[in-house]
């Protein structure tokens, strides 16, 4: 049997064994459900080839299944950083409530979405697709807390999605009389005018709720923050990823093949910028670190838009290297978060805080992520930024340079925030018995870590992927001139300015350590943060100092006016005139037989009077 | 070997001068200051005098590993900027990392020490501290729209992301780009005012308000490292203006003339103006500063 059935068959016999072995014993079902995510993603990259495929037929309808090198490389990022959320999910979920259900729910979505990738014709993409979005619905009510508000809102608007895409599906079988993808892309160019534009929105609306594309966005943050913080960093780093997938795949092959494309891409960019901006100062705002980080998805996701509307070689590349870096950093951002929220049982900045000398590890995973993030140098972050900010400019759209800049500086506001809130600060006495996460939980965080350390100097080991991803997508090898070019992408980037640049750091940093700590260290004396001077004053035991409350106030009182104007608010004043529509309709309805009757008598009697005109 | 010893050399050479000139500019502001405000104020070496007597003490306390981190990455940022601007236009003497793209790396590079620098601040528990760091990146915010407008104006008018690029072009045509590309040129100085956060950007010291900031908790060498940074980034920040506007400096006299001219810029408005609040002070950025990055930006596009 072909490997891809046996992976299908491990996740689909996996979950279902999952749901049932908790009746047996936890540990069990633990085991089980490492077996069922780690097994599949060890036999996808050792035995999958690429360009396999395999084809069957079920009910009359033939699908097809296969991989190339552009799906591979998102296949990366859903099987790698589902593997290490599973090792971290064994240990977050210890000892909580409903483990069947939420190992169900997490297998079959991490099935979905290696589904979507090795999909080849519409039809199991849109069954794969919506497997996605029911397993992720339903994980994200986990809790039981806002079904409604949280739960509705994020099915509305995947259901919206859904839809978008069954009517664009529909039409293009109408028109090529065929599911298979190859076969769309091949009847694009000489569909009419009409269609021509009308599928790729459809398409692009789709994967616009999944990639929280503003205005589609306003899921996000709700979703994002009520489901467990284990299957978050799934949700955000990788679930997201299959909107831009989409996204890539709807504007690479077909909408490039029309002169109107320009304005797809035009728009798309644009938007990308907007939900960058939006994105962050909303997360500014927040002072649950799941909503900053919900917030802060949704604006790195808005660069990512960006960098593949653009869709110049070095933007493509730019795009796709900053979506397997949002993978990780916000993969491991959410796990701290997760481990925080295990550990003390908030995550709220105003309750929490001063715990880096109780979750060292935890902190220092949340550093290197943070940095990555901001796009620091000497982290990986900084060459996807870097890469955008070179693209943009070659590619003449300045203003939008200005717009992505401003983000991106902004963020460093909720960046600092977050390292602060939780790690720095006063060490409150309320917080004196937390301990350091499980080593099962840390360890995924702390290898996500390093990972990103490394891509900051040798960009190449993910770049050359993309690379050749991007040539499946049929863009000219950017390792002859491209890589040439620009230095970070210079062959492999291992031998290229980043690593002097690296190791200029690392040396000065480690000089100015030795000449601080040099005989210092042991002699200086460890004092609590109740031991300081405050404007000369000793502040006495009780006094309250910890500064969380209105963190970023000065900021915010100056970017005030643009952020009243909110599209959720729309939605609901939108949501609300339906609902009284419907009242009204209700009125109408009443299901009273004798209202029912009195409606028949009047339509007799307007009959009757006004036969004369009618007939 | 060799080589990277002679780089690791004239990496302490440029270090010791930008130095020097950093806490001589600082210790001259101090007496112009005084001056203007008709005082005799303290000798212009009055600095070297405070960071020696800070650098030979010794600290008795600490409040974690984040405090000896602190000022070390803060001292990142000087030194890797100071290695990424060229200090003269022909030289041996001064080694230098700029690439294709550098002026991007010196825009992430810059933040990368004071991040740093306020975990450390943060660490202390000092609640001054966190309220000086959230002033002073909401300041930053305000201030890096213009530069940013002025510096991508000078990138799409002359084509490179490098600075060794935007020297070459001046030397190329003869013309100081603070001629050919005037409102980049104003729209970045405006920005250096907030960059230098003298009077009335003072808003992350704000001495009388909040202890000093970020730096309340810090002493001795902590502050020693603090102090010598921030003169060392002064220096770089100064030659960087001068190598993108002014054509950069052929010997260090120039360097200094065209440094001080610059220098005068921030210091003489910090003697006119009091303290501006934090959200007057980012509306002032992006007000008239960020207008005429526009005007650059259109510029550059048009000619």
């Amino acid at each position: 049997m072909n490997t891809i059935y046996i992976i299908f068959l491990i996740f689909l016999g996996g979950a279902v064994f999952t749901y049932f072995a908790g009746k047996i014993h936890k540990v069990l079902q633990d085991i089980l459900f490492l077996v069922s995510i780690l097994v599949p993603a060890y036999l996808f990259f050792a035995n999958v080839e690429i360009g396999q495929n395999v084809n069957l037929t079920l009910g009359g309808i033939s699908l097809s299944w296969g991989i190339n090198y552009f799906s591979w490389l998102f296949s990366l990022i859903v099987l790698g950083l589902g593997s290490l959320a599973a090792i971290y999910a064994v240990g977050f979920m210890k000892g909580e409530k409903r483990r069947g259900y939420f190992y169900f729910n997490f297998i079959l979505s991490i099935m979905a979405m290696t589904g979507i990738l090795l999909s080849r014709d519409l039809v199991s993409f849109f069954v794969f697709w919506e497997i996605m979005t029911w397993s992720s619905y339903l994980i994200t009510i986990y809790n039981g807390n806002k079904v409604q508000s949280i739960g509705i809102k994020y099915f509305v608007f995947s259901a919206i999605g859904a839809y978008a895409m069954l009517m664009a599906i529909v039409m293009v079988h109408h028109i090529t009389g065929s599911f298979m993808i190859g076969d769309m892309i091949h009847a694009y160019p000489a569909m009419a005018l009409s269609m021509q534009i009308w599928i790729p929105i459809m398409f692009l609306m789709a994967f616009g709720v999944k990639a929280a594309m503003m205005p589609l966005h306003v899921w996000a943050p709700g979703a994002y923050s009520n489901a467990p913080m284990a299957y978050t960093s799934v949700f955000s780093g990788a679930l997201s990823k299959m909107g831009i997938y989409g996204m890539t795949l709807v504007l690479v092959t077909m909408v490039n093949h029309i002169p109107q494309g320009v304005w797809f891409r035009e728009v798309l960019a644009w938007l990308g910028g907007i939900t960058a901006v939006i994105g962050t100062l909303w997360a500014i705002q927040q002072d649950d670190a799941k909503k900053l980080l919900a917030y802060s998805s949704v604006a790195q996701l808005g660069y990512i838009i960006t960098g593949i509307a653009i869709g110049t070689e070095l933007a493509m590349l730019a795009g796709l290297f900053l979506a397997v870096m949002h993978a990780l950093f916000k993969g491991t951002l959410f796990m701290v978060v997760g481990a925080i929220e295990k550990q003390t049982g908030t995550s709220n900045f105003t309750e929490v805080t001063g715990l880096i000398r109780k979750m060292p590890w935890t902190f220092l995973s949340a550093l290197l992520a943070i940095i990555a993030l901001a796009g620091i140098p000497p982290l990986g972050g900084f060459v996807g930024k870097w890469m955008l900010y070179e693209s943009l400019i070659t590619s003449n759209h300045y203003l939008l340079v200005i717009v992505i800049f401003f983000a991106s500086t902004a963020a460093f506001l909720y960046c600092y925030k977050f390292l602060f809130g939780f790690f720095m600060g006063q060490e409150e006495k309320e917080w004196a018995h937390v301990k350091e996460a499980p080593a099962v939980m840390v360890l995924p965080m702390l290898i996500m870590a390093l990972f990103m350390l490394v891509l900051g100097t040798f960009p190449g080991i993910i770049l050359n992927p993309i690379n050749h991803g991007l040539q499946a997508l049929g863009y000219a090898d950017s390792y002859k001139h491209l890589w040439d070019t620009s230095i970070i992408l210079n062959s492999w980037g291992n031998k290229v300015v980043l690593q002097p640049i690296l190791y200029s750091i690392a040396g000065i940093f480690l000089f100015f350590i030795a000449f601080l700590t040099w005989k210092g260290y042991k002699n200086t004396r460890f004092i609590s943060t109740k031991d300081i001077s405050s404007s000369g004053e000793v502040p006495k035991e009780d006094e309250n100092l910890t500064f969380s409350v209105g963190f970023m106030q000065p900021f915010y009182r100056a970017v005030e006016p643009a952020m009243r104007r909110q599209i959720d608010k729309y939605y609901n004043a939108f949501a609300d005139g339906l609902e009284a529509t419907f009242e009204f309709l209700r009125r109408i309805y009443t299901g009273n037989g004798q209202t029912y009757a009195i409606y028949v008598i009047v339509f007799v009697v307007v009959m009757l009077l006004f036969k004369d005109f009618l007939f | 070997m060799e080589e990277v010893l002679y780089n690791v050399l004239g990496a302490i050479a440029t270090f010791l001068v930008a130095f020097v000139v950093g806490m001589t500019y600082g210790g001259l502001n101090r007496k112009i200051t005084a001056r203007v405000q008709n005082r005799k104020g303290p000798p212009f070496y009055q600095n070297f005098i405070d960071t020696l007597k800070l650098a030979s003490k010794k600290s008795a306390i600490h409040h974690g590993v984040m405090q000896h981190f602190g000022p070390a990455f803060l001292m990142v940022t000087s030194v890797m900027s100071l290695l990424i601007v060229p200090v003269l236009t022909h030289n041996q003497w001064f080694p230098n990392l700029n690439f294709h793209g550098d002026l991007i790396f010196l825009l992430y590079i810059m933040v990368f020490g004071p991040l740093g620098m306020a975990l450390g601040a943060g660490q202390t528990g000092n609640p001054n501290s966190a309220i000086g760091i959230t002033r002073g990146l909401s300041q930053m915010v305000g201030y890096e729209i213009p530069w940013v407008l002025a510096l991508v104006a000078l990138m799409i008018q002359y084509h490179t992301t490098s600075i060794v690029g935007l020297m070459a072009v001046q030397a190329q045509s003869g013309t100081w780009l603070m001629f050919s590309s005037p409102f980049a040129f104003i729209a970045a100085v405006m920005a250096m005012l907030g960059m230098f956060s003298y009077s009335p950007f003072d808003v992350v010291i704000a001495p009388a308000e909040i202890a000093s900031g970020p730096a309340s908790e810090n002493g001795g060498k902590y502050l020693f490292t603090m102090m010598s940074s921030g003169s060392v980034f002064a220096f770089v920040k100064l030659t960087l203006y001068v190598d993108l506007f002014m054509g950069g400096a052929d010997n260090i006299v120039i360097l200094l003339v065209k440094t001080f001219a610059l220098y005068m810029i921030p210091v003489l408005y910090s003697l006119t103006t009091v303290r501006y609040r934090t959200e007057q002070s980012i509306r002032w950025f992006w007000g008239w500063p960020s207008f005429f990055g526009l005007l650059a930006i259109l510029q550059a596009v048009i000619f």
